[in-house]
């Protein structure tokens, strides 16, 4: 690998590169463009109107919240319990720990459409259907078992002492967690985070279901704006939107990225 | 070794309580519909294995599990090695080509999935579409509506699209996982980039590079929106897959015959998660081949 000449690998790179941003390159554009007809502005030229058209909506400006709500939700609570469940099994050895294990790893990939229908009938009993809460909940169905992953990775390359020290020092468990731990692994809990929010926000079968008359995300408002004369240029204006939060997260996780991060199975 | 205390049980349960209630619950309910007809749900009335028997005797359903499967195949087989090889190259590069590389190829990550069949068909239109102008221009008669080689090549490179981005994270995290010391014996007996890469790096990566067989396999054997989105299953049912036998009877509210094709297909993700646990429960041994090997 080593044979291949830094201007080769840079170009390489520059095409992957391109071939991520050119598809895109396309949306972008179109998302500064009027695509239907309207007084004062030239069909096809570049305008702020959709963008504008965003500001002026209310239902989409609600959606951009609903997502908001339910993706820091979601984060919250598999950060929240996915903590302690990590750190029992990176620590400790317990009856039926690796059946759990495996129970993790069959809901982490088992396909969302698979579990839409029982979902939807379940949520709809107890009240938890058209709400960003029902979808940070259902969420939880894949991210918990990637937040236990990731998490016990990270504790794991804490050495033990480190407990034993602050254990001895005097401290709980809750106030171990929140003065050593969590600073000790903060990247992992970065990392962590990233990967909650990217699976949450891009996951759209059970967010549909779960949100037919209301509590719409981002990604169902898109969907509702399709019909007999689509507005294109709004399509693609809420779909870069949509697109600003996660790479925002990506650009703050980028060195945790690069610097890599374990995971066990 | 890990002390032994079932007291971790208490740290576990939040989360075990929430995927009881998001994932085991739902699974019970839905092995309870897949045996009745359910006109609604208050009116059950019990079938037995009836819609199981239609599912398994249906040559449609062995037509998908096949198309499935292919389509899988090709993913991982194109997926796999561009995404070692990018995450091989990234390795020996400045940090700062490092985290750009990343930072552009985990991007169509965080395209929420309804919209990435909508940014490609804007792509490859033939009337406004880069892609597909370009395509045009050339001479090429692409058309991926009624071709069904070229739904195929769409969907593709669609999905390598989508999810390069985690293979190199993944493959990269692997790779930057081991230590120098690993590189510098690698040095000492000489070893050519190959050998280094063959039982220096790939051992080493074994677990990250199997998660992302896993994901990879299981997300492009069941994918539903992206793949309905560009053709509906079409031309004439070449690119119909698993999901949107589900996806076609949950829409229409059919819930026994759903729920028993629902648990079929879990039974299915079972299975893998099973052979995948077994297979790298086994690895013990041949991370500590190298050293012999090497000095041949």
């Amino acid at each position: 690998m080593k044979s291949l000449s830094s201007v080769g690998r840079i170009a390489l790179f520059a095409l992957v590169g391109a071939f991520v941003l050119v598809p895109l390159a396309q949306t972008i554009i179109t998302s500064f463009v009027s695509t239907l007809p309207r007084a004062g502005i030239t069909e096809g030229h570049f305008s702020l109107v959709n963008y504008l058209n965003i500001l002026y909506s209310p239902v989409l400006k609600e959606a951009i919240l609903n997502s908001i709500i339910y993706v820091v939700l979601n984060v919250a609570l598999c950060l929240g319990v996915g903590l302690p469940a990590a750190y029992a099994f990176a620590r400790y050895s317990f009856v039926g720990d690796r059946q759990l294990f495996f129970l993790l790893l069959v809901f982490r990939i088992t396909p969302t459409v698979v579990l839409s229908l029982p979902i939807f009938v379940l949520f709809a009993q107890v009240g938890l259907e058209n709400t960003p809460v029902g979808i940070a909940l259902v969420h939880c169905v894949f991210n918990i078992p990637i937040s236990i992953w990731i998490l016990e990775g990270f504790i794991a390359s804490v050495p033990r002492e480190f407990d034993e020290t602050a254990f001895l020092d005097g401290h709980s468990l809750p106030s171990f967690f929140f003065r050593h731990l969590i600073p000790a692994i903060a990247p992992g809990i970065g990392v962590t985070a990233f990967f909650c929010f990217i699976f949450s926000w891009v996951e759209v079968v059970l967010a549909r279901i779960l949100t037919t008359t209301g509590g719409k995300p981002i990604t169902m408002a898109i969907n509702a704006l399709f019909g007999f004369r689509t507005d294109f240029g709004l399509v693609m204006a809420m779909t870069v939107l949509a697109l600003v939060p996660g790479v925002a997260m990506i650009y703050f996780v980028r060195n945790h990225l690069a610097k890599g991060f374990v995971i066990r199975t | 070794m890990k002390p032994y205390d079932n007291r971790a049980w208490f740290l576990v349960l939040p989360a075990l309580v929430i995927v009881t209630f998001v994932g085991i619950l739902p699974l019970v309910a839905v092995t309870n519909y897949s045996f009745q007809d359910l006109f609604s749900l208050n009116n059950p009335y019990w079938v037995g294995v009836d819609w199981y028997r239609n599912i398994v005797t249906s040559e449609r359903f062995y037509a998908s599990l096949g198309r499935s499967f292919l389509f899988s195949a090709i993913v991982l087989s194109i997926q796999l090695p561009l995404g070692i090889w990018i995450a091989l190259l990234l390795q020996g590069s400045h940090r700062f080509v490092v985290s750009t590389v990343l930072v552009l190829i985990t991007v169509p990550l965080v395209v929420p999935w309804n919209m990435i069949p909508v940014i490609w068909l804007n792509f490859i239109n033939p009337n406004i579409g880069l892609a597909g102008r370009t395509l045009a221009w050339l001479g090429v008669a692409f058309d991926y509506k009624f071709d069904a080689l070229h739904t195929w090549i769409v969907l593709v490179v669609m999905d390598t699209w989508h999810w390069l981005g985690l293979v190199v994270v993944l493959a990269y995290a692997g790779i930057s996982s081991i230590p120098p010391a690993y590189y510098q014996a690698a040095a000492i007996d000489a070893a050519s980039p190959w050998q280094v890469f063959r039982f220096v790096q790939l051992p080493k990566m074994k677990t990250v590079l199997s998660m992302a067989v896993l994901l990879r396999f299981m997300d492009s054997f069941m994918i539903y929106i992206e793949a309905f989105r560009i053709n509906a299953g079409g031309p004439d049912g070449a690119t119909a897959f698993l999901s949107l036998d589900l996806g076609e009877e949950i829409q229409s509210f059919n819930y026994g015959p759903s729920a028993a094709r629902s648990i079929v297909y879990f039974l299915i993700v079972l299975t893998v998660a099973w052979i995948f646990k077994a297979a790298t429960s086994t690895r013990a041994p041949v991370a500590m081949e190298p050293a012999k090997e090497l000095t041949t």
